[in-house]
């Protein structure tokens, strides 16, 4: 009896090592799917002013200064598309497509001001942006990218894993999307990977890797944190960004106002 | 045939022809084996009824005789009225019943829809606003049903519509925020979802002008009587617009899994002009 006790106790002990050990290390373990994946599921956000430049940049009137994600800062325009690159940030105000309320493009989705919900299932990732509603499907199956051409604005993305991280090469875009609301910019020969690193329960580091023959001499990297949102009770809202205009054209009965 | 009614005409044709295509290109990606039934349990409880879905008889031309956009096409074309069964179970007339006024703004509303000649007459929806709760389920394009843990979320093939609705019994949001989806809250009755939908936007329900107001509170029964078979029951509450409450049943059948692609909507939208009459009202 004394014996088998003591045997019971050591193995309570050898049990409790790892989560103790995992409890005052360096990260806590992360949330896995039934199938031993890394579960990206929740609702994040990132805490960066990307959205306005991807670049280092000093603040003006209604834009946030920050450091940059694009990796050493430079982008490696080709000089005509350098050339562009400054127009579009010259006449930024009317021509990017942010401004006409079009779906944004990928990567420029992520890091919009506004938070999405991930939903992942063993064969596919859902994401459900709160700006316009805007619905990402991650075919993570195994299946190839259709044949193209194809001009998507959210292009086609097919999803892998590579040990905790989740690889999603996105191809099949149109020329109508920027990067930020500094005119930066690419064409629909846009090759995208992101990677989703869940580095802790409520951290995933999200890495990008751009490559654009037309527009880039070479592939270059943007880096940047999604955060969980944990607030109780947190859902997405909406920013039906089109729908402010017609407000005003479709009147209905409010509450409590006279008709 | 007047010629504003064949341009209208056609406006609608080329929104069904874009359906149509978007639709084709999906293909078909295996669909999949039978599914079990009764449903099985995902982790959570919740009885597993995910996967693609449309209404059997889907058009929101009109409650009372639904018929799709495209029967509504060869209504105007030849002339002869194809007739359905009226979606309102209650009340039995299978009526909308509205209030005098309302009344009498649905009836213009029809009459601007025929003879459209300012922006505000063309359905929402053919500009691509979202239709909500509960127009959506009413509609020729099919949705998506996902459960996640706590979760069901609907997101349809156009207009990059979704609503996820928890299970978890949390509030409302605030009664001044109103949303396009509207705000649903749902809870399993055995095999029936019900969902309690607050802080709706007015909206138009119909291509012929019929609406409710924000005032709207709608519950919602998504009843699954077999593997492919959903019988969709939204009662509407809107004591602004109604006399008072009234339902819509729709069945809606299960689609073979697929791919489901990008459907941008605003990005495509023409100028309003192209839809308008020329002989200006």
């Amino acid at each position: 009896m004394g014996l088998r006790f003591h045997s019971f106790l050591m193995l309570v002990t050898l049990a409790a090592i790892p989560a103790a050990a995992s409890a005052q290390g360096q990260a806590a373990a992360i949330p896995r799917t039934a199938d031993g994946k890394p579960d990206l599921s929740g609702i994040w956000q990132v805490m960066n002013t990307a959205a306005w430049d991807i670049q280092d940049h000093a603040a003006q009137k209604g834009v946030p200064a920050g450091p940059g994600v694009v990796e050493g800062n430079d982008i490696p325009y080709q000089p005509s598309a350098l050339a562009k690159k400054k127009e579009n940030y010259e006449r930024r105000a009317t021509l990017d497509p942010e401004a006409k309320c079009y779906l944004p493009g990928v990567p420029r989705i992520t890091y919009m001001p506004y938070p999405f919900q991930i939903i992942q299932k063993p064969t596919d990732l859902t994401i459900l942006y709160e700006y316009v509603h805007t619905v990402r499907y991650i075919f993570a199956n195994g299946t190839p990218h259709p044949p193209g051409p194809i001009d998507w604005w959210l292009g086609d993305s097919r999803g892998r894993w590579e040990g905790d991280t989740l690889v999603v090469d996105v191809i099949h875009f149109n020329d109508q999307t920027w990067f930020d609301r500094a005119g930066n910019f690419h064409s629909d020969a846009l090759h995208v990977v992101e990677r989703y690193t869940l580095t802790d329960p409520d951290h995933i580091t999200y890495a990008v890797t751009v490559e654009d023959p037309k527009v880039f001499t070479r592939p270059w990297n943007m880096s940047m944190i999604l955060y969980r949102h944990k607030e109780r009770n947190f859902q997405l809202y909406e920013y039906e960004c089109y729908g402010f205009d017609y407000e005003k054209l479709y009147p209905y009965p409010q509450q409590g106002a006279a008709r | 045939m007047r010629t504003e009614q064949l341009i209208v005409a056609l406006g609608i044709g080329a929104v069904l022809l874009s359906t149509a295509a978007s639709v084709a290109a999906q293909g078909q990606r295996g669909g999949g084996p039978p599914r079990p039934w009764p449903p099985q349990k995902l982790s959570d409880g919740q009885p597993d009824v995910q996967g693609i879905w449309a209404a059997a008889n889907g058009g929101s031309v009109s409650l009372t005789n639904p018929i799709s956009g495209g029967e509504d096409l060869d209504r105007r074309i030849t002339g002869v009225e194809p007739r359905r069964p009226s979606r309102i179970i209650d009340p039995p007339d299978g009526k909308l019943p509205y209030q005098p006024w309302a009344a009498a703004r649905q009836k213009q509303q029809e009459l601007d829809y025929d003879h459209a000649s300012r922006p505000e007459h063309i359905d929402p929806q053919h500009r691509c606003l979202l239709s909500g709760i509960p127009r959506l389920y009413t509609i020729v394009p099919a949705f998506k049903i996902i459960q996640a843990p706590g979760q069901v979320i609907f997101v349809w093939d156009e207009y990059h519509a979704y609503r996820v609705i928890p299970l978890d019994g949390r509030p409302h949001v605030a009664a001044n925020v109103k949303l396009w989806m509207g705000d649903g809250r749902g809870h399993w009755e055995g095999n029936t979802l019900v969902v309690d939908t607050t802080n709706v936007r007015g909206a138009r329900l119909t291509y012929i002008g019929d609406f409710h107001s924000e005032n709207a509170h709608v519950t919602e029964r998504f009843n699954f009587v077999d593997a492919d078979t959903m019988n969709y029951e939204a009662t509407v509450d809107d004591p602004t617009v109604f006399t008072r409450p009234w339902t819509i049943r729709v069945v809606e059948k299960r689609r073979p899994d697929q791919e489901v692609w990008e459907s941008a909507c605003w990005e495509g939208n023409v100028n309003p002009d192209t839809f308008l009459d020329e002989g200006k009202k």
